[in-house]
């Protein structure tokens, strides 16, 4: 099949920019890093769930730094370590499984590689899958030469009597190959001398070995390579490469060319020949490379074993069973709530409590310094309670966001998505955007985040947009109060539980209609890999946990800590009247014209969810504010009608996203627009039911 | 005898034949080892995704696509 591929090691030429690199160099060591006169920049490449984190924890431990790509939502992981007095920056490249698919991520490998010239590319590759995993390298072997090879996981294959054969491994690839464990002390110490040998000494070489593909596609690469071989576009990027990703037809390098080249002629001419010789050269060309890699791993891998049910396929005989599965899901995912309340809503309660307690000693030492009263209420009710609002947040998504890590880690997350897929496509959406409402639970916010493994960018908005009918943890406390005070535990819950339903019906309404009015697109299949079971590795948990944490502190932090200084504004000014007479009242007042003869809502019940669009967890305490008279409880159970009370908590439900959400949304969106939709939407669609349910609640009752 | 891939019984070993996907379907299948002339063997196939065993991995895929790739 494959008698036209050569494998041969190339006598690469010597690097060129050699001093544009340096100058490059000297530029990087002012900013990194004082001390130390030399810094290297090393990446960390490789498919997903090959351990790239886990390696890349290891070697920075805590001095990890976690960004954006500059204009990308993509997480950009930096690190550093130390060796013998020389500064290692690793960046830890976004997991894919090849540089030819253009997603932001591949996009993101490409132009780190060629334009910021790393001193090394560690390719991370899975001693248990060798031949996927490696697949990655050959497609970076025709972008750079300053490869290395890192085989992972090395015990397991120990643990299956897997012999790999380095050395024949390095000489069949031409670039240095290791063997390690991330599990292990000592391969972590041999890694950092690999590195630093690799940059150092000679003891290792870097001839990458080059593929050559059939005669049809050489001869096509060799005439497009002729065209181009002088260009000004795309000059740090090599002749070959360009070709071959024009024969992959990758949009973003033909709209490159298309800058300086005309095309058209080229273009033609290639499918002419696609069409005669009934080829398709971006599958030719995987497939060269996966037979190529077929040949270096037989020959260097002894006791490979063709195939045997392994533990994972016995446990998902159960987990991904057609009737069991659905109830072990439900099962995990009810354990998962439980367990994420329970463990954080004793540690809320504490810090309100020393919350409290800090505020009226602020309040108090105030008042005895006589400071002016509408001073002291700024501080106390608008800045600190801005304040705590935010920290009291912070249990939640932590232990959530712990969870979610070990689910991840573990590989039951691919299966949850492998479950839900039928069900999701009913809605025209892939099993993975389960995930993203699942972790919407915890916050909208965080699951706006986690669409990011929605493949398709159309589905992807359709689901950010759509999430925010997501009841998250801030409103569930909401309904557990109203309920609690209206209705008998059993009933409080039975409620509870519908209108979780009832929301998650919703989201996938919300997406299915947007669907009929946005363009169709090539749908994108579900195609996803399931990761073997693993034992989750605590550091991997804690760092993935405090990097995610981390995100969200950034985003939201000033974003609920301002929006509680302007509530405070909205609902204090002009000072020292009753609520009704604020800004806010007013405002309260000219909605309830529109919503009280269509919901039953009146400005004292509207108020509140003005608050609510900062925080979620404020509409409780506006309540308090604006019935000010006597314990609230009470009074609401006097002042509010049944059709009024359902039709509070079917409103307060999803009429809006906060502001955290709508952040996220203009973020992932890059987009005004739809940070605007995601506002109107909810309150359409929101406004639109409660009216019909509100209505018919009235002639009924 | 070609057939499709949905109708292939767990634990049988076959050889891709035709894949006819969408673009970027094909070229995310190809970017995995799934590709003509590759042997693929069912590991599961009941409800939802059907499950391949491809180069030491397992790949969950749609149904509608399991449908689209023909086999022998
Ligand atoms: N047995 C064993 N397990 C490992 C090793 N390295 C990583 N793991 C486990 O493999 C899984 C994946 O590791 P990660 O470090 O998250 O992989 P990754 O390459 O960063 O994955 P993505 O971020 O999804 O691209 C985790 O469950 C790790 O605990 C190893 O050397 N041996
Ligand atoms: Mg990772």
């Amino acid at each position: 099949m494959c008698k036209n591929m050569v494998f041969r090691n190339c006598h690469s030429t010597k690097r060129k920019n050699k001093k544009k690199q340096k100058l490059k160099k000297c530029k990087r060591n002012y900013y990194a890093s004082k001390k130390h006169s030399i810094e290297h920049v090393i990446g960390f490449l490789g498919n997903p769930n090959v351990g790239k984190s886990s390696l890349f924890n290891e070697l920075t431990g805590s001095h990890q730094h976690i960004g954006n790509w500059p204009g990308k939502t993509v997480e950009k992981k930096e690190g550093h370590f130390i060796l013998a007095d020389e500064y290692f920056s690793v960046v830890d490249l976004p997991g894919t499984y090849s540089l030819s698919g253009r997603s932001d991520e591949e996009i993101i490998t490409e132009e780190f590689i060629v334009q910021e010239r790393p001193d090394l590319v560690c390719v991370i590759a899975d001693a248990m899958r060798l031949e996927r995993t490696l697949y990655l390298a050959l497609q970076a072997f025709e972008l750079t030469d300053k490869v290395a090879i890192i085989v992972n996981m090395i015990d397991v294959a120990e643990k299956h009597n897997l012999e790999i054969n380095r050395k024949k491994l390095e000489n069949s690839l031409g670039v240095p190959v290791i063997l390690v464990s991330a599990l292990r002390d000592s391969s972590l110490i041999e890694l950092k001398k690999f590195i630093y040998d690799a940059l150092h000494t000679d003891k290792y070489h870097f001839h990458p070995a080059k593929i050559f593909y059939s005669d049809k596609i050489e001869g096509l690469i060799r005439k497009i390579s002729e065209q181009i071989e002088d260009r000004k576009v795309l000059k740090e990027y090599p002749t070959r490469w360009i070709a071959i990703k024009l024969l992959e037809e990758d949009n973003w390098i033909k709209s490159e060319l298309a800058k300086e080249f005309d095309l058209d002629i080229l273009l033609k001419t290639l499918e002419e020949i696609k069409e005669k010789e009934k080829i398709n050269p971006k599958v030719e060309i995987a497939k060269t490379k996966y037979s190529g890699l077929h040949t270096i791993v037989t020959q260097s891998v002894k006791g490979d074993i063709e195939f045997k049910e392994t533990l994972s396929d016995k446990i998902d005989k159960i987990v991904l069973h057609p009737i069991f599965g659905y109830p072990i899901l439900v099962l995990i995912y009810a354990l998962f709530f439980f367990i994420s309340f329970s463990i954080s809503s004793p540690i809320i309660d504490g810090m309100s409590y020393l919350l409290n307690l800090f505020a009226e000693y602020i309040r108090s030492v105030m008042i005895q310094s006589s400071s002016p009263e509408i001073i002291t209420s700024f501080v106390v009710d608008g800045v600190i309670s801005g304040i705590s609002a935010f920290l009291l947040f912070l249990p939640l998504i932590i232990v959530f966001y712990t969870l979610v890590a070990i689910m991840e880690d573990s590989g039951y997350l691919a299966r949850s998505a492998y479950l839900m897929d039928r069900f999701m496509s009913k809605f025209g959406l892939q099993g993975t955007a389960f995930l993203s409402i699942v972790m919407g639970f915890g916050c909208n916010a965080a699951g706006i985040l986690a669409t990011r493994i929605i493949k398709n960018p159309k589905d992807r908005i359709r689901m950010i947009v759509s999430l925010s009918f997501i009841p998250c943890a801030a409103t569930l406390g909401v309904i557990a109060f109203i309920t609690g005070i209206f209705f008998a535990p059993w009933k409080a819950s039975l409620i509870m539980l519908g209108l979780y339903a009832f929301s998650i019906f919703l989201t996938l309404i919300s997406s299915s209609i947007l669907r009929l009015f946005m363009e169709k697109e090539d749908p994108l299949p579900l195609i996803l890999e399931m990761p073997e079971y693993r034992k989750p590795i605590l550091k991997n948990i804690y760092y993935l946990t405090w990097s995610r944490a981390g995100v969200f502190v950034k985003k939201a932090g000033t974003f609920i800590f301002s929006a509680s200084i302007f509530i405070w504004i909205l609902s204090n000014l002009p000072y020292n009247v009753s609520p009704e007479f604020t800004i806010l009242g007013y405002l309260g007042k000219v909605f309830s014209f529109v919503t009280y003869p269509l919901m039953g809502l009146s400005w004292e019940m509207i108020a509140p969810l003005v608050f609510g669009v900062a925080a979620k967890e404020t509409i409780i305490v506006a309540l308090g504010v604006i019935y000010a008279s006597g314990d609230l409880k009470s009074v609401l159970l006097n002042l509010w009608t049944f059709p009024q009370v359902i039709s509070f908590l079917l409103f307060q439900l999803t009429y809006a996203p906060c502001f955290p959400t709508i952040a996220a949304v203009k973020s992932e969106t890059n987009s005004n627009k739809w940070a605007l939709f995601s506002i109107l939407w909810p309150l359409f669609l929101t406004t639109l039911i409660t009216t019909i349910v509100y209505q018919i609640l009235n002639l009924i009752i | 005898m070609t057939k499709a891939l949905i109708d292939v019984k767990a634990g049988e070993k076959v050889d891709i034949f035709l894949i006819n996907a969408g673009f970027k379907a094909h070229n995310f299948l190809a970017d995995l080892g799934i590709h003509e002339g590759e042997k693929v063997r069912v590991v599961k196939n009941d409800y939802g995704p059907i499950i391949v065993e491809v180069k030491k991995t397992r790949v969950a895929i749609g149904r509608g696509l399991a449908k689209k790739i023909l086999v022998r």
